[in-house]
C-alpha cells in the first residue's frame, strides 16, 4: 500500500518535472526567437536615431561655432604653453586615425581649415548626407579634435565620442536625412540595372550593402548598447551622489550654482536658491529622476515623466550652468527613448501646422501626397523582408 | 514535380546552413554587445569586488582610449570653491626695472563666461589650471611649501634647481606631480605678462587660491562673508615659453577679454 504511494508520488513527481522542463524549453525557445526577430526582422528607434544624429550634429555645430573666436586661444599656437603640443596627455593623439588636429594645432592655417573642415562634417551630419561615410570621418575628426586640450574637457566629450562610436553601427539616416531622401527617389526610378555596376549604383543611391538581416542586427544592438549606457550613466551617477552630505541634505545644488565657472547667471542661481525647499527640490528630484530613470523607462506613463524630467534636468544644466552642449548631447541621446510613432506624430503635426500657415496649401498638399505614398511603400517593403 | 524533387534536399539543406550560419552570425554580435555592455557597467559604477570575474587588465585594455569616462561628477559633493590665478611680472625696460600690479588671470578668463548663454571652453582654462595646481600644492609637505615660496628665476637652470632643492626635502612623486604643474602654470602666467606688459618681462609670479562660497545656511544673511581664501604662495620664476608658442594669438583674446573684465 504504503508502496504503491511511494510510485504514484514519484511518477507524479516526474510527471511535474517534466512538464516544468517542458515549460522552460518552450519559454527559452519563445524568449530566443522572439530576441532573434527582434534583432533581425526590423530596424528599431529609425526616428529617435534620426533625431539623435541630428542634435549630435547640432552639438558639433554649435561647439566649433562657440568656440571658433577663440580657437588659436584654446587649441592651436595660442596654447602651445600647455605642453599638449609637445607631450599630449590624452592616448587618442598618438593613435594616427584621431591625430590629425594634433598635427596641425600649430599651424595657424591648416588648423583653421581642418577647424573648417570639422564644421561642414557637422553640418553634413546633421542633414544626414552620405552617413556611411561621412560619419565615420567626423567621429576620427572629432575625436583628435576634442582631446587637444585636456584642461577643458568634460563628460560630455566622452558620452558624445562613446554615443557615435555606437551609431557607427547603427543606421542613422534612415528618417528625415538626404540619404533618405535620396534612396526614396532612386527606388522611385529603380532601373533594375544588374551585375556589378549595378549594385555599385544601388549602393551610392543608398541602396543596401550587407543583408538586411545583419544591418538590422548591429542597428538594433547598437540601440541595447546606447540605452544601457545611458541607465549606468543615470544610475551610477544618483549612487555616486547619494553618498554626499550636500545631496542627502538637499542644498547640493547651491554650491556649484555661486561657484563662478559654473555660474554664468548669478542673479538666477540666487533668486533660485532663495527659497529653501525649492533648492531642496531640485537637488532631491534629480537624483531620484536619476536612479529610477531605467525602471521608468519601462512603462509609458513613467517614460513620459521620466523623459520630461530629464529634459527639464539638462536644460536647467544648460543654462544655468554654462553648459548647453554637453546637455544638448544627452538631449540628442535620450532622443532614442521617444517611439518612433510619437516622432511620427510630432513630425505631422508640425507639417499639417506649417501647411496650414501656408497660402498655397493645395500645392503643398498635392506635391507631398506622391511622396508620403512612396515612403509608405518603402516602410511597408522594410517590415515584410 | 518530379523534376523539382531531386533539387529540393539541397535546397533545403543549403538554407538550414545558411540560417545556421545566420544564428551564428547574430549570436556572435549580440555576446560582443552583451561583453561591452557588462565592461561599460563595471567600469561606470563604484569599484567593487564584481570587477575580479574580468581576469587581469582586461577590462582597463578594453575600455581605455575609447570607452574611457568617469560619471562621478558633482558627487559626492559638488564643488563650493573658486578658484582663482593671479599674475604678476617683473619688467627690465632699461634703466626703469618694476613689478607690475597683481592681474586676475581667472577674471579675465571668465569674463567670456559670465552672462553669456554659449560660453567659449577658453573661459575655465586658468580655473582648471589653478585646480590642478592646488591640488598639487596641497599634497607637498611643509618643507616643501617654504621652498616654494622663495625665488628661483636666474639664469636658465632654475627649474632644476628648484626640483633638486624640493627633491631634497623627500616625497619624489609629489614633488615630480607639483613640478608639472608648476612648468604648466609658469608658461601660462609668461603668456599673461608677455599679452599685458609685453617683451621685457624678465621674470613672473603666480599665486593661486580656492575660496568657498557662502555657507548655505547663511545664504540669505545681506552681510554673511565668504571663508577665507586659501592660498597657494611661490616665489618669482623664470619666463618659461613651450616649442611653437604664438604669443599673438594668446594675447589677442585675453587682451579683448581683460578688457571686458576691466568694465
Amino acid at each position: 500500500m504504503i508502496r504503491a504511494y511511494v510510485v504514484g508520488a514519484g511518477r507524479f513527481t516526474a510527471a511535474l518535472l517534466a512538464a516544468l522542463g517542458n515549460l522552460i524549453d518552450r519559454l527559452g525557445k519563445d524568449v530566443l526567437a522572439g530576441v532573434e526577430t527582434w534583432l533581425t526582422e526590423d530596424k528599431h528607434a529609425k526616428y529617435g536615431l534620426a533625431v539623435t544624429r541630428i542634435l549630435l550634429g547640432l552639438t558639433g555645430v554649435g561647439l566649433l561655432l562657440t568656440n571658433l573666436r577663440t580657437r588659436l586661444y584654446t587649441f592651436g599656437a595660442g596654447s602651445a604653453w600647455n605642453g599638449e603640443a609637445a607631450h599630449p596627455s590624452s592616448d587618442f593623439p598618438r593613435i594616427w586615425a584621431f591625430s590629425l588636429f594634433h598635427r596641425l594645432a600649430l599651424h595657424n592655417t591648416w588648423f583653421t581649415v581642418a577647424y573648417l573642415g570639422l564644421l561642414v562634417l557637422a553640418v553634413l551630419v546633421v542633414l544626414g548626407w552620405r552617413m556611411r561615410i561621412v560619419l565615420p570621418v567626423y567621429f576620427f575628426c572629432w575625436v583628435g579634435f576634442a582631446e587637444m586640450n585636456d584642461l577643458v574637457g568634460d563628460q560630455g566629450d566622452n558620452m558624445y565620442r562613446i554615443t557615435i562610436m555606437a551609431l557607427l553601427f547603427a543606421d542613422t539616416a534612415q528618417r528625415w536625412s538626404l540619404d533618405d531622401r535620396r534612396a526614396t527617389a532612386a527606388e522611385a526610378r529603380a532601373d533594375g540595372a544588374t551585375g556589378l555596376l549595378g549594385h555599385v549604383r544601388r549602393a551610392w543611391s543608398g541602396g543596401r550593402l550587407l543583408p538586411r538581416w545583419l544591418t538590422n542586427t548591429t542597428h538594433n544592438l547598437a540601440v541595447v548598447v546606447i540605452t544601457c549606457h545611458v541607465c549606468f550613466v543615470y544610475a551610477s551617477g544618483a549612487l555616486y551622489k547619494a553618498s554626499g552630505s550636500p545631496w542627502q541634505a538637499g542644498y547640493a545644488i547651491y554650491n556649484p550654482l555661486h561657484v563662478t565657472r559654473f555660474s554664468p547667471w548669478p542673479e538666477l542661481a540666487d533668486f533660485l536658491t532663495q527659497w529653501g525647499p525649492l533648492v531642496v527640490l531640485i537637488s532631491w528630484t534629480s537624483i531620484i529622476l536619476q536612479m529610477s530613470f531605467p525602471m521608468m523607462l519601462t512603462n509609458r506613463v513613467t517614460r513620459v515623466i521620466a523623459l520630461f524630467g530629464i529634459l527639464g534636468f539638462h536644460l536647467g544644466i544648460a543654462i544655468l550652468m554654462g553648459l548647453p552642449w554637453f546637455s544638448l548631447s544627452m538631449i540628442a541621446i535620450d532622443a532614442i527613448f521617444i517611439r518612433d510613432v510619437t516622432w511620427r506624430a510630432i513630425s505631422d503635426f508640425v507639417t499639417e501646422t506649417w501647411r496650414a500657415s501656408r497660402p498655397s496649401t493645395a500645392m503643398a498638399t498635392a506635391t507631398a501626397a506622391p511622396r508620403a505614398s512612396l515612403r509608405r511603400r518603402r516602410t511597408a517593403a522594410s517590415r515584410r523582408s | 514535380m518530379r523534376q523539382n524533387r531531386p533539387t529540393s534536399p539541397r535546397r533545403n539543406r543549403t538554407n538550414i546552413l545558411r540560417r545556421r550560419l545566420r544564428r551564428l552570425v547574430v549570436c556572435g554580435l549580440a555576446l560582443a554587445a552583451a561583453w561591452h555592455i557588462f565592461a561599460t557597467f563595471l567600469w561606470i559604477a563604484p569599484v567593487s569586488g564584481l570587477r575580479a570575474v574580468v581576469p587581469g587588465n582586461l577590462l582597463h585594455d578594453y575600455m581605455i582610449p575609447m570607452n574611457g569616462q568617469s560619471w562621478s561628477v558633482f558627487a559626492p559633493a559638488p564643488i563650493n570653491g573658486d578658484y582663482r590665478l593671479q599674475v604678476r611680472a617683473y619688467v627690465d625696460n632699461g634703466g626703469s626695472s618694476y613689478a607690475t600690479p597683481w592681474v586676475d588671470a581667472t577674471k579675465v578668463e571668465t569674463s567670456m563666461l559670465t552672462h553669456h548663454l554659449f560660453p567659449p571652453r577658453a573661459a575655465i582654462q586658468s580655473t582648471e589650471l589653478a585646480s590642478r595646481f592646488k591640488s598639487s600644492y596641497d599634497d607637498l609637505t611643509a618643507d616643501h611649501k617654504v621652498i616654494v615660496k622663495l625665488g628661483y628665476f636666474k639664469g636658465d637652470d632654475w627649474e632644476k634647481r628648484l626640483t633638486a632643492k624640493l627633491n631634497s626635502y623627500g616625497d619624489q612623486p609629489a614633488v615630480e606631480a607639483y613640478m608639472a604643474e608648476e612648468h604648466e602654470i609658469t608658461a601660462y602666467s609668461t603668456q599673461v605678462a608677455y599679452a599685458l606688459w609685453g617683451s621685457k618681462v624678465s621674470r613672473v609670479q603666480f599665486v593661486v587660491s580656492r575660496r568657498n562660497v557662502v555657507p548655505y545656511a547663511q545664504r540669505n544673511n545681506a552681510h554673511a562673508q565668504r571663508p577665507a581664501a586659501q592660498v597657494a604662495l611661490t616665489g618669482w620664476r623664470g619666463t618659461t615659453e613651450e616649442p611653437g608658442q604664438s604669443r599673438a594669438d594668446f594675447a589677442s583674446v585675453f587682451r579683448k577679454a581683460y578688457a571686458e573684465s576691466a568694465r
